[in-house]
């Protein structure tokens, strides 16, 4: 395999009871990319994300992450080796503050959580506000990440999966609930990891402006088939991707 | 904010009522320091269940089967090998550890109904066991003669013990909750899914959590027997099972020391109400339903809410 792919399906399909929800998908994405999966609501994107980070079994198909299967494997194993994942729906811990939120997850990538002993405030003080910092989220450290703004939410949904420091991140919808100035605040900070450390970043989006504005490479899924694959502007000019899309020119 | 005045908000709390705790004897009768004792001992127990329950978000209502262990340990030691007390009580925290690996090993695996259900099968097999096994462990005539030292003897002395005990199990049982693990705890209670997405193993994790938990809940059973002179199969109960579920409840579990106030409510009480009453039941039953509806979350519940202590007191005050 190319060394360069970092994330590969080989006929990828996940069927719930008689429903095919995704069939037979084939997927490159190259190390260092920002590439989005585009599609209408119910096409297979989230069930796309949910197989390659272990959320769901595949039923058919296979999974490989710089060049190893990972088909099928434990969600933390998944993790671990470098795929983390924002969710659509924000996935965070309400009960706990945003600087216990960060940190949980930096304590969980430096391999520190067995740690019996020495109280958590003392470690990972600098590293947890510094990712607060580029979040945006420092005025909110000692807030209750239950009662924060979806928005903020999404931010720290972001922040909790940047903590892990992966390879390749899977951002479902990163700008759902955000206002204008957020979204374009956070795909900033997206385009900002990826040429900096090299982040790799798929994501899926409705908001077309984000799509174009910031995706190398565009993949359209329609009712679980991949439809159509290339550059935004090739994308732009399928008629195949348009139809099913939006059933209008994009 | 200043250190020292961080230090006083958060434990000035625990040091208070281990002073009181210190001076009790002078001021009340035998009788009470028995009742104190007991306190002592069941608060540790609800302590260490609140591990399960408060911080990982799962009830256990089986955590009298380690105690069973822990108090049987002690008690078959002292009586049949003539074990001194100080040595039962860490092999007690092991044997008790032994089970917890054994059994919880099945129960981490689920969750929720089907978790507690699991966990109260369990405690019910070793309850079976215990009574069952006649030549060793005396089946429901339960083991006697398990007598303390000399110097232990007296109600008095045999109340310090515990009290040091205790303390020394609440300070690690303290540290645990204020570690990354007992963090990690919290993110498994708070939302196990994304805890499963940063890298945490969340089963392995219970299961050591399931351990420590039954490890003290072993120890408390340990100082149990001595204290009561004799352990009866009742111990491991799914009843005796039920009493940490109540105080935890009823002093808080999401507050560290919530479930050693709610063994304060409970024994106290039962102590008061059995010298008027043999409904006691009825009494503790309708307290329960008053905490429940009034006061969900306990006392320090109730007194958070009031503005008393803000959301991050007592051992969490933090990043100021």
């Amino acid at each position: 395999m190319n060394d360069d792919i970092i994330l590969q399906t080989d006929h990828l399909s996940k069927s719930f009871f008689k429903y095919q929800v995704l069939t037979d998908v084939n997927y490159q994405l190259m190390r260092g990319m920002i590439a989005a999966i585009i599609g209408p609501n119910g096409a297979g994107k989230s069930t796309f994300f949910n197989l390659v980070t272990g959320y769901h079994t595949v039923s058919g198909g296979n999974v490989f992450f710089k060049g190893q299967e990972i088909t099928n494997w434990a969600r933390h194993k998944i993790a671990k080796i470098g795929i983390t994942r924002a969710f659509q729906v924000s996935n965070i811990y309400p009960k706990l503050t945003t600087y216990e939120n960060v940190r949980q997850s930096i304590l969980a990538q430096q391999k520190r959580t067995l740690n019996l002993f020495i109280p958590a405030e003392r470690l990972a003080k600098q590293e947890t506000l510094d990712l607060l910092e580029i979040t945006g989220l420092s005025g909110f450290r000692n807030t209750e990440a239950g009662i924060l703004s979806q928005g903020d939410k999404k931010k720290l949904e972001l922040a909790l999966a940047l903590a892990s420091k992966p390879d390749l991140l899977l951002l479902d919808e990163p700008t759902a609930g955000m206002s204008s100035e957020e979204t374009h605040e956070t795909m900033q900070l997206v385009k900002r990891l990826n040429k900096e450390i090299g982040l790799t970043i798929l994501f899926t989006e409705h908001d077309i402006s984000v799509i174009f504005g910031y995706a190398q490479k565009l993949s359209v899924l329609h009712q679980g088939i991949l439809v159509a694959e290339g550059t935004p502007e090739e994308v732009r000019q399928n008629k195949e991707a348009q139809a099913c899309y939006l059933g209008e020119e994009i | 904010m200043d250190k020292k005045y961080i230090f006083i908000k958060r434990f000035w709390l625990p040091v208070a009522l281990f002073f009181i705790a210190i001076i009790l004897p002078f001021v009340v009768s035998e009788f009470w320091v028995h009742v104190f004792n007991e306190i002592l001992i069941l608060g540790l127990f609800a302590a260490a269940f609140n591990l399960v329950f408060g911080y990982m978000g799962q009830l256990s209502f089986g955590q009298a089967a380690y105690y069973g262990i822990g108090a049987y340990t002690t008690g078959l030691l002292m009586v049949k090998l003539q074990w001194p007390l100080f040595a039962c009580l860490p092999v007690s925290m092991l044997t008790a550890g032994i089970g917890a690996l054994i059994l919880g090993y099945f129960c981490v695996k689920l969750r929720g109904i089907y978790f507690a259900i699991l966990t109260m099968a369990f405690g019910q097999l070793v309850f079976f066991i215990i009574f069952q096994w006649y030549s060793f462990t005396g089946g429901d005539n339960g083991l006697q003669g398990i007598n303390p030292p000399e110097w232990l003897f007296k109600a008095i002395p045999y109340y310090y013990f515990s009290l040091a005990v205790v303390t020394i199990g609440m300070i690690i049982l303290y540290f645990i909750t204020e570690s990354p693990f007992g963090y990690t705890l919290r993110a498994i209670r708070d939302n196990t899914e994304r805890t499963e997405f940063i890298g945490i193993n969340v089963q392995r994790y219970m299961l050591i959590n399931f351990v420590i938990s039954g490890m003290f809940c072993g120890l408390a059973g340990a100082l149990w027997g001595p204290f009561n002179r004799s352990v009866a199969p009742d111990l491991c109960g799914w009843q005796h099972s039920g009493h940490p579920v109540f105080m935890a409840v009823m002093g808080g579990p999401h507050h560290f020391l919530g479930p050693m106030i709610g063994s304060v409510i409970f024994t106290f009480l039962n102590a008061f109400v059995t010298g008027f009453t043999e409904y006691w039941p009825l009494v503790s039953g309708l307290v329960i339903i008053v905490v429940v509806l009034v006061m969900p979350g306990g006392v320090f519940g109730i007194i958070k809410e009031k503005g008393y202590f803000s959301p991050r007191d007592v051992g969490d005050v933090k990043n100021e």
